[in-house]
């Protein structure tokens, strides 16, 4: 979501500095979180279920996504492939945490659990003598910011009715700033291009199924895809 | 209201896909590396997701009212603008929804003489 690079130096950090740590994510999680449980409240869902989703799937994109999607009531396999694709590039975080996290422990998989991109952002510039149990607390502490974000959403969107026009908005705002952090990050902007010339196809082809036939159109796109030099990593396939 | 019982399924099915995402690493990293097809979806699918999230959340109401779809173009054109510039989502979200809202809601033109 948001990049906030987090420089921490001190060599001894205790408790009141891994708050410290996370207090910039806070300011993104907390706002984010609320704008979430107030949109899935007001698509029509129960409170108490959108709490549910900040707890069990804690990954701000793919529960932006769900909204839309829960709402046209499609069906789980295809919101999970959704949710795979959006969440895909989770796959390679771990790769340079692997020998911070504690072995084998119940800890380990928590932090396995909480990893998203702004715990991984923390946790991938704490110095390297922070001890397992501080890293644990960045992710639980991020964790619950997400959550309390989400329980005021969900609170006051069972209680407010949307009165002007076009405040659902807010989704594709956050959609497009995304989108503006995935391209800043990107070589090249093809990505953003053959997309919106695979939902134009779709479109045209079944609006009613538009976003699933653009997002299979990508996959496809995307396998054939060859970027001019060598793109991120070392990939040697040409 | 949507059924509960079904959001509880996808919660499930979303929550376990992502944890098996960031699991992967710590249970075959090597596999991980062998495949560039994985490693060239990653590089490619999040952006193209992402604007076709964008595209699709404004297309319902664009054609929906009359007029043509300006107002969903200007309004992402200036979250798209303002995020690019400044970095701060929050700004970029809430002055482009504002500015959205007010676009929709004729009657409240009298606020726009205010700038």
């Amino acid at each position: 979501m948001t990049n906030k690079t987090i420089s921490a130096h001190d060599p001894c950090v205790n408790g009141w500095s891994v708050l410290a740590l996370t207090a910039p994510i806070a300011m993104g999680y907390i706002p984010l979180g609320t704008v979430f449980g107030f949109l899935f409240v007001q698509a029509g869902a129960a409170w108490w279920l959108a709490i549910l989703t900040s707890v069990f799937v804690f990954a701000g994109a793919s529960q932006y996504m769900m909204i839309p999607m829960v709402a046209a009531g499609l069906s789980v396999g295809t919101i999970a492939l959704a949710t795979l694709i959006v969440n895909l590039r989770h796959v390679f975080y771990g790769l340079s945490l692997l020998k911070k996290f504690p072995q084998g422990s119940l800890l380990r998989w928590y932090m396995v659990f909480a990893l998203t991109d702004e715990t991984y952002s923390v946790l991938t510039t704490i110095p390297e003598s922070t001890s397992h149990k501080q890293m644990a607390l960045v992710a639980l502490l991020n964790h619950m910011w997400w959550v309390l974000g989400t329980v005021i959403g969900a609170v006051i969107g069972a209680q407010a009715q949307l009165a002007l026009a076009g405040l659902d908005f807010v989704l594709a705002a956050l959609f497009a700033v995304l989108t503006v952090e995935q391209w800043r990050t990107k070589k090249t902007p093809a990505p953003l291009w053959v997309a919106l010339a695979a939902y134009a196809v779709a479109h045209l082809l079944a609006a009613k199924h538009a976003l699933v036939i653009s997002i299979v159109l990508s996959i496809v796109a995307g396998m054939l895809w060859q970027p001019k030099s060598v793109a991120v990593g070392e990939v040697h396939n040409d | 209201m949507i059924d509960s019982g079904y959001v509880v399924g996808v919660i499930a099915a979303m929550g376990l896909v992502t944890f098996a995402l960031r699991a992967v690493p710590f249970v075959g990293a090597q596999w991980l590396q062998k495949h560039p097809i994985v490693q060239r979806l990653g590089e490619f699918l999040p952006l193209a997701i992402m604007t076709l999230l964008l595209v699709h959340s404004v297309t319902g109401a664009a054609l929906e009212h009359p007029g043509g779809p300006w107002p969903e173009l200007l309004a992402v054109a200036l979250v798209v603008f303002l995020q690019w510039r400044s970095r701060n989502a929050l700004l970029s979200i809430v002055l482009g929804t504002c500015v959205y809202v007010l676009m929709r809601n004729p009657g409240l033109g009298w606020l726009t003489e205010l700038f």
